[in-house]
């Protein structure tokens, strides 16, 4: 344990030469990725028509007119009086009991999807899974289908969807189960895979039957965690199913459109506090459930 | 984790209910949820009827997309494919870009004024669930149809998130160099670039790449209301009922996704 011996005169020039060659190349990799970056950037500009869109006249007058045509017409004198009133805020929000209906309806498509998702991805999540499904071209093929599924974005396949079964909820909530069933089968999957093995073998020993062995060695370890991720989907969904309206399966996207179908850009920001209320709110459930859960849950 | 359950004050009123009621609760329980959800199903017209009915349709759909041909239009088809990957890559520069101050003054440990910082993340938080398209129909119907509209969808639906990200990056940032950089004096944005930026870079960088594979995902989409790109001349191939054109589209969005979530993941692996 001496004390660091002075260092000898070339070492330090060596490791000078080293540090600026370090340096040097460290430079020349970041101006590489700059110029690269500007160049996709300067591409997509162009190929995205962003800087020179017509979009009526000067740009920042055009948003300014935006946010005028979407600010509500409040006032102050007449805010709690009656729909009737022009100013007030019962005149604003002037279809509040079909809209609440509205988004009630998209509460229930998220939610049927993800259940019916959440099932399905229970379902691939066992065939999928490296402990439990021991035939391999099985699992190779349900992992392939799950990425395929999350390759496509679940409004293209809603679109296809309405288009087989009519306008509506019905297609909108297919199109979120599989998207749902692609998301959560490989989260699942990823669980199963990490539980502990032992409960299941003393199981598997005592002669129980693979279901049993199911049930008792591996559904008690993962259920929390599944029912977490299935209420983190549940959050994602809920936005998704109000998107999924605009494109004709039904809720508050529904009415999203109708009020740009008559460019009431006031009651569009209406909805849309509407909306983003209910995420919130349904986000804020979502944690204080998943907290819990985590607290009761599987020992980490 | 006992703690935890603790703290949360379960431990103790579930230990106090009687034993029928713990026996009783959790098939009461299950039935209760059964019956919504079998209420909320029938809501939104899910039953096997119709899932049966519309199979049929959705198979002679699909039978029909069958050989996916381009249609002759391969090049116009690639050229949307390049526009909404245009539109993917400026919107994410345009959120990293609005999102990065915001994120420095969501960030606890830059805005010691809490009530400051409270607002801002709330606000964040609040706008953190609307979805792209929302965005978008409104956009188009203000700015006119085109990817302008969708550029600044994409934007608007990203940057609570990207904030949100990037003053969660900056809180976990290591304090060390921060404070041997202010006991030197040092200006406030000098601290911020050098005690800071070489910390979290790279996480925002990485995340920037993620919320650009997601962002390609949402432009298909945004085309259905009008703002250009891929999702426009699917739309319209779906209408005219053109299924193996759409097919068509379909498949080569999806390999571009592939290749864009490849590129993404080997860039984001070079930067962790």
């Amino acid at each position: 344990m001496s004390l660091v011996a002075p260092a000898h005169p070339d070492v330090v020039e060596s490791f000078e030469i080293e540090r600026r060659r370090l340096l040097a190349r460290h430079r020349l990799q970041t101006s590489l990725g700059l110029v690269v970056f500007s160049l996709v950037l300067a591409v997509s500009l162009k190929r995205s028509g962003f800087l020179d869109a017509n979009i009526g006249g000067d740009p920042l007058a055009r948003i300014g007119v935006f946010f005028g045509r979407m600010a509500p017409k409040l006032r102050a004198d007449e805010l709690l009086a009656d729909r009737r009133t022009v100013g007030s805020l019962a005149a604003w929000f002037y279809d509040l009991p079909l809209w609440l209906k509205a988004a009630w309806q998209t509460f229930e498509m998220a939610a049927v999807a993800t259940v019916v998702g959440a099932a399905g991805a229970v379902g691939a999540s066992f065939l999928c899974a490296r402990n439990l499904m021991p035939w391999s071209p099985v699992r190779f093929a349900v992992r392939r289908g799950l990425e395929a599924i999350r390759t496509l974005p679940d409004m293209i396949l809603a679109l296809i969807l309405v288009a087989a079964f009519g306008v509506g909820p019905f297609a909108g909530v297919l199109a979120l189960s599989i998207a749902t069933v692609g998301g959560l089968g490989k989260l699942f999957a990823e669980i199963n895979e990490q539980i502990d093995p032992r409960p299941l073998e003393a199981i598997e020993a005592s002669g129980a039957s693979r279901l049993r062995q199911i049930r008792y060695g591996v559904l008690p370890q993962v259920l929390p965690a599944y029912a977490s991720y299935a209420l983190i989907r549940l959050e994602g969904n809920l936005a998704a199913a109000a998107a999924l309206g605009i494109v004709g399966a039904g809720g508050i996207g529904l009415e999203l459109q109708r009020a740009i179908t008559y460019t009431e850009f006031d009651t569009y920001l209406a909805i849309l506090l509407l909306m983003v209320c209910m995420i919130f709110v349904i986000d804020i459930v979502s944690e204080q459930i998943r907290h819990r859960l985590i607290g009761l849950g599987a020992p980490r | 984790m006992s703690e935890t359950a603790a703290e949360h004050g379960l431990t103790p009123p579930a230990a106090r209910r009687p034993a029928w009621l713990r026996r009783l609760a959790p098939p009461l329980l299950t039935l209760l949820g059964a019956a919504i959800l079998a209420k909320m199903a029938a809501d939104v017209g899910f039953s096997p009827a119709h899932l049966i009915g519309g199979t049929g349709r959705l198979g002679r759909l699909v039978g029909s997309m069958i050989p996916p041909s381009s249609g002759g239009q391969f090049l116009h088809i690639l050229h949307a494919l390049g526009e909404t990957l245009a539109m993917a890559f400026v919107g994410t520069v345009l959120a990293a870009l609005i999102a990065l101050p915001l994120g420095i003054l969501g960030a606890k440990t830059v805005v010691t004024q809490p009530a400051l910082h409270f607002a801002l993340r709330r606000v964040l938080d609040l706008f953190r669930g609307v979805p792209a398209l929302v965005w978008a129909l409104i956009l188009v119907s203000a700015f006119g149809l085109g990817p302008f509209a969708g550029v600044c969808a994409l934007a608007l639906a990203d940057i609570p998130n990207l904030a949100k990200l990037y003053a969660e990056a900056i809180e976990n940032a290591d304090r060390k160099p921060v404070d041997g950089l202010r006991a030197t004096g040092a200006a406030p944005l000098g601290v911020i670039r050098f005690g800071l930026l070489p910390q979290v870079a790279p996480v925002m960088a990485s995340q920037c790449l993620y919320y650009l594979e997601s962002n390609f995902r949402h432009a298909a989409v945004l085309g259905i209301v009008g703002a250009g790109g891929i999702g426009f001349e699917l739309e319209e191939r779906i209408r005219v009922f053109a299924f193996d054109v759409a097919a068509f589209i379909i498949l080569l969005y999806m390999l571009a996704v592939a290749i864009l979530d490849t590129v993404s993941r080997a860039l984001r692996q070079r930067l962790a």
